[in-house]
């Protein structure tokens, strides 16, 4: 149940919105200590609470490949598919840039190539500097500008 | 009771219902948590069981709501944010449904309280006062440790035999500080020193 995607979500790039994330680091969010004590019963507002709070983006780490809280919190609104309003106006925000970055990741994941471009490409002028969790666990400093190019340009960003 | 009978018919027992208070209300939404689960509060405590039922006086994780005991965190965790232990607490497995004006709100209520917490920043760091905050925390511990010592020593002479050997032991090791002693005296060593059990 708390795993579930929103009744009223609608199917994207012809899957279930949650399998935008593989299976197996989807799994191992679902098993993670944040997810089932902080995401749990979440709505769009408390993921931008919980956003807010971030210090770090990133994927899963480690030998364990334990997930980051961004990747949870992405995986949330996944399953809760706030519709393209909400989502234009957190990435339009500029106050908080790990909510930014957030906002962005699931534009880039749920949003066609004709919708991507015309959003992401002018905020390659957002020059601050992001905390990266690297998959050996290690942080390093990535600044939204280069987060968003290796959206537009890679095949796959933290993993 | 009827899910005795329902067993031995092989059908799944009946979904819980709410009891107590919030029976007869409609289900109210799931909302998220305010506080952390306190999943480490009871670890090294020693209690004397007081079993109200065969449940609780299980050793793990008791939920009281559902008179259930689980051995794991994470099962308890998935427990307490399961549809059965939902229902008991009178609310629904779905979320609140919210709209843009939602959102935007929320973004005006946070950029607020970051603006208030930056402003408290900015005010409260007054270097002179910080030098006058340190001094003081250094007496109290000056304080607080020259009444450990005078505690101990008064203790000791209580003792009395290997006073002199014991006092000595202590004094050497013992400068590293209060918090060494007060974890000894949780673990159950008052003092290098006989004990009056003995």
């Amino acid at each position: 149940m708390a795993n579930r995607t929103v009744n009223t979500a609608l199917y994207v790039h012809g899957t279930n919105p949650q399998y935008l994330i593989d299976k197996t680091c989807r799994q191992r969010i679902y098993d993670s200590l944040y997810w089932k004590e902080h995401c749990f019963g979440l709505t769009v507002t408390g993921v931008m609470e919980k956003a807010v709070d971030l210090t770090a983006i990133g994927g899963c780490f480690g030998s364990t490949n334990r997930p980051t809280e961004f990747i949870c919190l992405l995986l949330k609104l996944l399953q809760l598919q706030p519709d393209r309003q909400m989502v234009d106006a957190l990435v339009d925000q500029e106050d908080f840039k790990y909510l930014r970055a957030l906002a962005l990741v699931y534009f880039r994941l749920t949003e066609k190539p004709k919708e991507i471009y015309p959003k992401l490409e002018p905020l390659y002028k957002d020059y601050r500097k992001l905390r990266q969790r690297l998959y050996s666990g290690k942080h390093e400093i990535i600044c939204v500008d280069e987060l968003i190019d290796k959206l537009l340009t890679e095949q796959s960003v933290f993993s | 009771e009827e899910d005795e009978q329902r067993r031995r018919k092989g059908l799944k027992p009946l979904a819980r219902q709410s009891t107590g208070v919030a029976a007869g209300k409609p289900r109210e939404l799931l909302q998220a948590r305010k506080q952390t689960v306190n999943l480490e509060g009871m670890v090294g405590k020693v209690q004397v069981v007081q079993a109200s039922s065969a449940a609780s006086g299980q050793p793990g994780f008791y939920c009281s709501v559902c008179d259930v005991t689980v051995k794991d965190s994470l099962t308890y965790l998935d427990h307490i944010n399961g549809k059965n232990h939902q229902r008991m607490l009178n609310r629904g497995m779905k979320v609140a449904s919210e709209t843009v004006d939602d959102v935007l709100a929320k973004l005006e209520s946070l950029r607020r309280i970051h603006r208030q917490r930056l402003e408290q920043r900015s005010i409260e760091y007054d270097f002179h006062e910080q030098v006058k905050r340190q001094e003081l925390l250094k007496e109290e511990k000056k304080q607080r440790r020259k009444r450990a010592q005078a505690h101990k020593k008064s203790k000791q002479r209580q003792q009395g035999g290997d006073a002199e050997t014991s006092s000595g032991v202590h004094n050497g090791g013992g400068r590293g500080g209060d918090d060494d002693d007060d974890m000894l005296a949780m673990m159950g060593f008052a003092s290098f020193g006989a004990s009056k059990r003995a």
